[in-house]
């Protein structure tokens, strides 16, 4: 045996070893009973005395040797450990925890989920129109033809007229999904409607009639997605935004039942802490028409913002100093915030021209239908002053939600 | 519209509330309504909605609402005239209808008018309304107007037609083509002929229902004068006046097309006026014809309502004295029947045709904010799934744990970002007809072009982009939806993590939806429309079906979009993925024996493809192998030229046994055997 290797073998491991349970190991392959030392101390029984002597000597003394590096190795990392476990003892819980980075989805998805839960709550089931629709669904067969007056609250994008574009429903395959199509597309042009001119939706209502067309009541439905407006762009206006149409028809759907519901969704979404209030409106496809205006309670708006929370986990005490003063700033200004009433959505009980229209029976259906702006509920929910902001894609906006 | 608190208070008589309190009235039971300006004059502004312009643009017909709400029943005066006894007014005038875009045409005739300044209660309720004084003729027709509503002009008799001395005669016709007519207000505009003017039989006098004609309008020196009420057809009076960018209070109300008895009373009204602050002898007899029998006849149409509609329709229960009382409040008159009431809408309103236009008339009186809150008695049905919905909503929270943020991007894209796309994109682009500016000339055929545009822009702030956008893209055959995403950095690390990271994404949300890795291979660019906006990637097909690209834009993309650094792109087309989710899943028994695990190192040329190797390991071991493991591919030093060297974790199981050393050395010899042939060196 080569006691010299062995040595240098065993020393070169050792020094590679950091915890107990690999020291342990160690200890079995080179003291322990079945270790090439040991089961040399077995076979000197068989060796000649003088070899013995001599032998045994160096074998006691590698012994030694490499049970001092033991106990040395031990303590060692006994020592290590105990620090460690002093360290830990001084555990800082102030200190800011170490930040776990996730993305973020838009403010926009966001609300629409909350808007859209509370009217599942209600039984309201999702239905998606297209972008892309024709005049007649988006205003003829909404009791707007092209002379009337009222298109002027739509200020509308058209499609160069020479473009056929194919209006399908967005969702494929499942017979149970709700949708309009049955596969018969729309196509300008070839259309044997008039007023098949291609237009931008203007509004998500186009979809009362292509939904109506389709399905007998009793039925309610909300109907979220992008409209476009031709519109100058500023603050607070957009040639694009969000919208969810609602519709609920039955023998007995009331202009009580609308004022119910939507109170009812209203105070889920913003947590009790609103006032709703309703006042007379017109819209060409409803009869009466009606305009719900909010107000956030002022004494109610704990909701801390989103952006101060997170910069409170800043890491440094300056940062942190700074975070409190930015909370004190926004609490001064949210002070300042006017208490007045901000309107969220139009509405009204449906025009029976548009039962007529689809071929409903006379004077059985009644109900209501309603609109509203997503990306309005946003700015009141997070108190954003400009409507630009959603979709300028700016990543210090983005990580805020 | 601007309105005059003191000529409200004026017509309401007995009114106490104070302009703010009656602002926030017309708010709740009318329309939104704002004081504008206090002192010692407010002024409110009352929003009108479209449907109301046309009866309640007047301060009567506010009055009306007003007292309405407090409960009083508002009447209206009927004009007092005294006219000539003898001198008949169509001795000196003569009127001809040409067109059909004039439904009515009214005029009366006073001589010997005196032209002066009005007087000032007057003038100060022009100006609360924004009109300023002219004189007092001019001042009674705009009077009348703010008044009932229905606009007005005075045109001075004797600037008629010269050549006609002793009777005049006005003609209502379309324009000529260039005609030209030169307004009161000093301007001079040329027509065409789908505008209507009013036209003595030399020329036009007046632009429709929009603006008087210069020659013909009140001078210091008229004395014998025409007034004219009319009724025209609110979209011809729309065109004209869009055409000519000229919007007047009296097109403003005649687009809402006015009712023919508030044209009827007016007139009357503005004659009494003048003759009031301006004397002059009204002629006997008024010059006028109706063009549009049916809408006359429409006016005047009685609507039934039911007994049993009240309540079916709002929901609550109002008792049959409280209808009729609020019914006359309004102004409506009826006749009552045993099961129903004939009810005949309020003067001046040709808004209401329906029983709900009544209905909904009774429930803005009782207040829209006082209707009872009462929840629908429906059977409880649950919502259906929008499976469509609830997979693009599951999307976006996988995306966001892969930490990517999500963005909602314009649908459009500019002339300018058309004109960098390849041609073969260029043509299959929506083009908008009447764009707001440049930048939503087109709409989007990908979501590249714009998230381009945020890679620059977010570079000023963030050295790492992680975007994805769930959205429609549009071409010319039809609107899609898609999913896409990009990922950048500044910095270059010459190699092809970016890549790999978005291919991992992609696969595992794949993975996530349950989609068979059988369904879907990635494949060359070569064929797709997309080779031309991607420089080096992959296509994702499903069969012969392309759902999805991903890789490197173009040079040229990314030069015109001023992005530096690396970044990769992909588009995926929803309803494609759709169709291949399979969420259901079923359980695997636990394995019942261990299973043997092997590492193997490899070195092999960088051309021959990973899938090839896979291939071949598992065409080795066809039985025992039960996962391959690619844990760690390294190019670069120390290695021979164009050589990559490959690590993987080989499992093997058998089901039915422990595997034995021996069973895995015999498999791991194949495996080798099989990689040499593929030209491998193993390490």
């Amino acid at each position: 045996m080569d006691f010299k290797e062995f040595k240098k073998e065993a020393e070169k491991e050792a020094s590679l070893i950091n915890s107990l349970s690999d020291l342990e190991k160690w200890r079995v392959k080179y003291l322990g009973r079945k270790s090439a030392l040991s089961l040399f101390f077995h076979s000197l029984s068989q060796s000649s005395l003088q070899g013995k002597k001599r032998q045994g000597q160096e074998a006691n003394k590698l012994r030694e040797a490499l049970s001092d590096l033991y106990n040395r190795k031990k303590d060692e990392i006994e020592k290590k450990l105990s620090i460690a476990d002093k360290n830990f003892n001084f555990l800082d819980i102030t200190q800011p925890g170490k930040k776990q980075v996730s993305g973020h989805l838009h403010p926009l998805t966001l609300v629409t989920r909350e808007i859209v839960a509370a009217f599942e709550k209600m039984g309201f089931s999702i239905v998606e129109g297209s972008e892309i629709e024709t005049e007649y669904y988006n205003f003829d067969a909404l009791n707007m033809p092209s002379d009337h007056p009222a298109r002027e609250m739509w200020d509308t994008l058209w499609l160069r007229s020479s473009h056929k574009v194919s209006i399908a429903p967005p969702a494929p395959r499942s017979p149970t999904l709700h949708s309009y199509g049955d596969g018969a597309l729309w196509r300008a042009g070839n259309c044997q409607l008039p007023n098949s001119k291609l237009l931008l939706r203007t509004h998500t209502s186009p979809m009362q009639i292509r939904y109506m067309e389709k399905h007998q009541p009793p039925f309610r439905i909300i109907v979220p997605g992008r409209c476009f407006r031709y519109e100058a762009t500023d603050a607070s206006h957009e040639v694009q935004f969000h919208q969810i149409e609602g519709l609920m028809v039955g023998e007995n759907i009331t202009l009580s039942n609308f004022k119910a519901v939507i109170e009812e969704v209203i105070k889920d979404i913003f947590k009790q802490r609103v006032l709703v209030r309703f006042r007379p409106s017109y819209f060409p496809f409803v009869s009466p028409g009606v305009e719900v205006d909010i107000k956030i309670e002022p004494k109610a708006c704990p909701e801390r913002s989103r952006g101060i929370k997170s910069r409170a986990v800043a890491i440094d005490m300056e940062r942190r100093r700074c975070s409190v003063a930015i909370a004190m700033e926004h609490r001064r200004q949210k002070s300042k915030v006017k208490d007045e009433w901000l309107e969220i959505m139009g509405a009204g009980m449906v025009h029976p021209a548009l039962f007529k229209r689809v071929g409903y029976e006379n004077n059985r259906w009644q109900g209501f239908a309603f609109g509203l702006g997503i990306e309005r509920f946003a700015m009141i929910k997070y108190k954003i002053n400009d409507i630009r902001l959603f979709f300028n894609s700016d990543i210090r906006f983005l990580e805020q939600f | 519209m601007k309105v005059s608190y003191e000529w409200l208070k004026n017509l309401l008589k007995s009114f106490q509330k104070g302009p703010d309190e009656l602002a926030s009235l017309l708010t709740m039971y009318l329309a939104e309504t704002t004081v504008k300006t206090l002192g010692k004059r407010p002024v409110l502004d009352v929003e009108l909605l479209s449907n109301q312009v046309s009866w309640a643009s007047g301060h009567l017909s506010l009055s009306r609402e007003i007292s309405a709400c407090l409960g009083k029943k508002f009447n209206f005066l009927k004009p007092i005239l005294k006219e000539d006894s003898k001198i008949l007014a169509k001795n000196f005038l003569s009127l001809e209808i040409q067109t059909s875009n004039c439904k009515y045409y009214s005029a009366r005739v006073i001589k010997g008018v005196k032209v002066k300044e009005s007087p000032k209660w007057l003038k100060d309720r022009l100006n609360d309304c924004g009109i300023q004084s002219i004189n007092n003729l001019v001042d009674a027709a705009n009077y009348v107007m703010l008044e009932t509503g229905q606009p007005l002009h005075v045109f001075d008799f004797d600037a008629l037609n010269p050549k006609q001395k002793l009777k005049k005669t006005i003609i209502v016709r379309q324009a000529k083509d260039k005609e030209k007519i030169n307004t009161l207000d000093g301007k001079r505009y040329s027509l065409i002929k789908e505008m209507m003017v009013i036209a003595d039989n030399n020329q036009p006098i007046a632009l429709a229902g929009i603006k008087g004609g210069q020659e013909t309008g009140v001078s210091k020196k008229t004395k014998n004068i025409i007034l004219e009420s009319a009724n025209f057809k609110g979209s011809n009076i729309r065109l004209t006046s869009k055409a000519l960018g000229l919007i007047t209070d009296a097109s403003w109300r005649f687009e809402h097309n006015l009712s023919f008895e508030l044209t009827q009373y007016a007139l009357e009204r503005l004659a009494e006026l003048i003759q009031q602050i301006a004397g002059g002898n009204i002629l006997k007899g008024k010059i006028e014809k109706i063009q549009d029998i049916s809408g006359w006849e429409k006016e005047k149409k009685e609507i039934p309502v039911k007994w049993g509609n009240w309540e079916k329709f709002l929901g609550w229960p109002i008792p049959k004295k409280k209808i009729k009382q609020n019914l006359s409040l309004l102004g409506f008159s009826f006749k009552e029947r045993e099961k129903y009431l004939l009810i005949k809408p309020p003067m001046f309103r040709n808004d209401l045709e329906i029983k709900e236009d009544v209905m909904g008339e009774i429930a803005r009186l009782e207040g829209m904010n006082n209707i009872p809150f009462i929840l629908p008695q429906e059977s409880l049905t649950l919502p259906q799934r929008n499976e469509f919905w609830i997979f693009r909503e599951k999307i976006k929270d996988w995306l966001k744990d892969y930490k990517l943020e999500e963005v909602y991007n314009y649908s459009f894209v500019s002339e300018k970002d058309k004109n960098i796309l390849p041609l073969e994109w260029q043509q299959k682009m929506i083009e908008i007809e009447n764009p707001t500016s440049s930048l939503t000339k087109y709409l989007r055929p990908t979501l590249l072009v714009n998230f381009l545009k945020n890679v620059y822009d977010n570079f000023r702030f963030s050295e790492k982009i992680r975007f994805f956008e769930i959205g429609n893209i549009y071409s010319t055959k039809n609107e899609s939806f898609v999913f896409g995403g990009v990922l950048a950095q500044k910095d270059i690390s010459g190699d092809n993590s970016l890549f790999y990271q978005a291919k991992g994404i992609i696969e595992n949300l794949f993975e996530n939806f349950g989609v068979d890795s059988d369904d879907y291979e990635f494949k060359s660019l070569n064929k797709t429309e997309f080779s031309k906006l991607l420089a080096k990637g992959a296509a994702i097909f499903n069969g012969k079906n392309l759902i999805g690209v991903l890789g490197k834009p173009q040079k040229t993309l990314l030069e015109n979009y001023n992005t530096e650094g690396e970044i990769i792109f992909w588009e995926i087309q929803l309803t494609s993925l759709f169709n291949l989710i399979n969420e259901e899943r079923e359980f695997r028994p636990l394995p019942k024996y261990p299973s043997v695990i092997r590492d193997i190192s490899l070195l092999i040329p960088q051309n021959i493809l990973i899938d090839v190797i896979l291939t071949a390991i598992q065409a080795a071991s066809p039985l025992l192998l039960e996962e391959v493991d690619l844990f760690d591919i390294y190019t670069g030093e120390n290695l021979p030229q164009e050589n990559k060297s490959l690590s993987f974790h080989l499992t093997f199981r058998a089901n039915d046994h422990t595997l034995k050393n021996v069973e895995v050395d015999e498999e791991m010899e194949k495996i080798y055997k099989a990689l040499k042939n593929i030209g491998a060196k193993i390490r």
